[in-house]
């Protein structure tokens, strides 16, 4: 075991894989010279060189289109786009051709790719780079989403991911990134996707945090814990495609309650999504209506007094789940 | 259209019950207009409408029970508008952190839904669960938001079920035929209250002699004096303007204990039991310390004719710190009372009787009146209870001082 940041972790993922397996090459903006804007790509030119780690001028849709046919035509691409909120540009590229192309063609022609991206708000960036995605891609059929909450998480997605026949969207959350955590050594430390984890157990309420957020559920149910008496069970997904609804729908049989968390908006989002579900597939298990803790329905705001307030934090997922226990305790 | 929902008329009203409907489908309506005789565990009240319209709809029957906040009527748009006031506790279940400025565009969902009045409101899984053990659900009370049957309800349940239900044509026993009387939404509460209260609050008792000659004597000389029509106070009057003074000299006689804390009340209020038709109810006289003794005699004359003739509202039943329950006038001698919780003591009078007593070694005959200051130990211990009856008995022994 050795303790890294998040970033750490991811560039150690690359720099494994690309070592194993001379198709894996590097592209984005400033992923070579400049080691990466958030620094996640640092010395892989060192020793990959300019041939595997490439430098593109601003160019989102054909950065990602250059990926698609490189995966096309053998090879296993990681594309990074600067964050999540240009893969906008190249939206085309992602879901017309990344995502569409194994289905069009059968299964004759793969595309095994990965785009990292990362996203998330905190950091008074405004209405423009500060967007929260997860939901966006995951309603996309052909794609992957992984959102990894730990470095040990993050380096063996990524692992994950690079080596997957499917194209991969891979979001990371800027707050995370110098997030420390115990990581396994070993290059075949590689987490199947469609595992959750269960990051502390409890009888009372599962709470099921998507990326940074899994974080925020876990500082909650400590709160829940001490002040309330209240046990909750923290579930981290850590893919939302493929899901492990499994994980969650056993939790839910046991606490009959559920809350989600996520930093994206409440409409059509992830916790709407898995809300749905669990009614559909858990409906006679239920002893409160599921809640959902979201982004608020806003641009996010320039002013960090407002930015934070758009953004959930541990006191709104404690009064969330307090609401499904009415009557209860 | 806007729904009419059962009011919350009193503090502790957790359901009410439709005992008649003032109007009909197609009326009219204006605000403040009387609509709906609702019975809660306090009072009999008209509910007076806060919306104006045509009543299109009656979703309650008359004698159905049902939680503050079900839907009880609605009201359709006449031909001003039907809009109702700004209200209501029940949110969206958006749970996201408010923002800020955003708090005044749109709602995230607007739903008209409503919940069917008669349909009992059950978690799925409390329905699950109450279908696999047998269980009526309309027989359990609900716990969650808005009277919603939650899973820990079913479960009370299932544990409450085992003993047998009467049956209905039960053989005639040594006691002869048995009826059977459903209890009044008030005897209920009186039930549970009493039960409460000897339950959880420790009782002791403290009893005290007073020597009520002097005050009979003022009495009297205050009956001599009145003028048609002046209202004479009477002893139970004295004994209430008694305990008010003494109360604000006692706080924690004039508190409660509830959920671990003493809660000291800066006014003092005096209740005053009172016998209704086939029940209890404990009018306030509010302010008791700072009122001379003309204004209780009468509030409380005022109070219990109101509740003789069943127009008492539950604002007048709350609000006490304190109780008074007096079973002179049937001759009894002395009692005890239950403390009518959270508040920390009752004082329980019984008939002022002219006794024997002795005076320097010499018998002689007084005026003599029993009490029993019942105290919750938790807040009102022997001591600091001890001083406040015998400062009660001070006051009454010289009535002057009532006056002062």
């Amino acid at each position: 075991m050795a303790e890294l940041r998040m970033r750490e972790a991811l560039r150690d993922a690359m720099a494994e894989e690309m070592r194993r397996d001379e198709g894996v090459f590097v592209i984005g903006e400033d992923v070579a010279v400049f080691q990466g804007a958030f620094k996640v790509t640092e010395g892989l030119i060192d020793e990959f060189g300019e041939r595997r780690v490439r430098d593109t001028p601003i160019s989102e849709n054909t950065i990602v289109g250059a990926g698609v046919g490189a995966a096309m035509g053998g090879l296993r691409p990681v594309v990074e786009l600067m964050t999540v909120n240009f893969s906008l540009l190249a939206l085309d590229q992602i879901i017309n051709h990344a995502a569409a192309i194994p289905y069009m063609f059968n299964g004759q022609a793969k595309v095994p790719m990965v785009i990292r991206m990362p996203g998330g708000g905190g950091h008074q960036l405004g209405p423009t780079h500060s967007h929260s995605f997860e939901a966006l891609f995951l309603q996309i059929p052909g794609l992957l989403v992984a959102c990894p909450s730990t470095p040990a998480d993050g380096k063996a997605l990524l692992k994950a991911a690079i080596r997957d026949d499917n194209p991969v969207i891979f979001i990371e959350h800027e707050s995370l990134y110098g997030v420390r955590g115990e990581v396994p050594e070993g290059e075949d430390e590689v987490l199947p996707f469609g595992k959750a984890a269960v990051r502390r157990e409890g009888g009372d309420v599962t709470i099921i945090g998507v990326l940074k957020m899994a974080q925020v559920a876990q500082d909650a149910a400590g709160k829940l814990a001490s002040e309330h008496g209240v046990e909750a069970e923290v579930i981290d997904p850590r893919t939302l495609r493929p899901l492990d609804l499994d994980t969650i729908l056993e939790s839910v049989r046991k606490t009959n309650r559920a809350v989600i968390v996520e930093e994206g908006w409440p409409h059509g989002g992830v916790g709407a999504n898995l809300a749905t579900l669990i009614t559909e597939q858990a409906f006679d298990d239920l002893d409160a209506p599921v809640q959902r803790v979201t982004g608020a329905d806003v641009h996010m705001p320039y002013s960090r007094r407002l930015e934070q307030a758009a953004i959930p934090h541990e006191e709104h997922v404690v009064s969330a789940a307090l609401a499904t226990l009415e009557g209860s305790i | 259209m806007a729904d009419i929902v059962m009011p919350r008329l009193s503090d502790s009203m957790e359901e009410g019950t439709v005992l008649a409907w003032l109007k009909k489908v197609g009326d009219e309506i204006a605000i403040g207009d009387e609509i709906v005789e609702i019975e809660t565990d306090k009072a009999n009240m008209a509910y007076e409408s806060d919306v104006a319209g045509t009543l299109t709809e009656i979703l309650a029957e008359e004698g159905a029970t049902l939680a503050i906040g079900t839907p009880i009527a609605r009201v359709g748009d006449s031909g001003e508008g039907s809009e109702r006031p700004a209200g209501g506790g029940e949110g969206g279940t958006e749970s996201g952190p408010a923002p800020a400025e955003a708090a005044e565009s749109e709602p995230l969902v607007t739903s008209s839904a409503t919940p069917d009045a008669g349909r009992v409101k059950a978690s799925p899984v409390a329905k699950r669960m109450a279908k696999e053990q047998g269980l009526d659900l309309a027989s359990i009370q609900g716990s969650g938001p808005g009277g919603r049957i939650v899973k820990s309800d079913v479960k009370k349940a299932t544990k409450a079920e085992p003993s047998a239900p009467v049956a209905p044509e039960a053989a005639e026993t040594a006691k002869g035929q048995t009826t059977y009387e459903d209890l009044s939404k008030l005897q209920s509460t009186i039930a549970r209250r009493m039960s409460e209260s000897k339950a959880t609050a420790p009782h002791f008792y403290l009893e005290a002699e007073i020597d009520m000659s002097r005050a009979v004597e003022a009495r009297a000389r205050i009956k001599a004096a009145a003028g048609e029509g002046d209202v004479v106070p009477s002893f139970n009057d004295m004994v209430v303007k008694a305990c008010a003074l003494a109360l604000r000299e006692h706080p924690r006689a004039n508190g409660a204990y509830r959920d671990g804390r003493f809660e000291l009340y800066s006014r003092v209020n005096v209740g005053v039991a009172v016998a209704a038709q086939d029940a209890l109810v404990v009018p306030t006289v509010f302010d008791a310390d700072r009122k001379g003794l003309r204004q209780i005699a009468t509030d409380s004359r005022a109070l219990a004719q109101r509740v003789r003739e069943g127009t008492i509202t539950p604002p007048e039943l709350s609000g006490g710190t304190f109780t008074v329950s007096n079973l002179g006038m049937y001759g009894i001698d002395n009692f005890s009372a239950v403390i009518n919780t959270p508040q920390a003591a009752i004082l329980a009078v019984g008939a002022i009787k002219e006794r024997p007593v002795v005076r320097g070694g010499e018998l002689a005959s007084a005026q003599m009146l029993y009490v029993t200051l019942a105290c919750d130990h938790r807040i009102l211990y022997g001591a600091p209870a001890a001083e406040f009856l015998a400062r009660v008995r001070t006051l009454l022994e010289e009535p002057l001082s009532l006056a002062l």
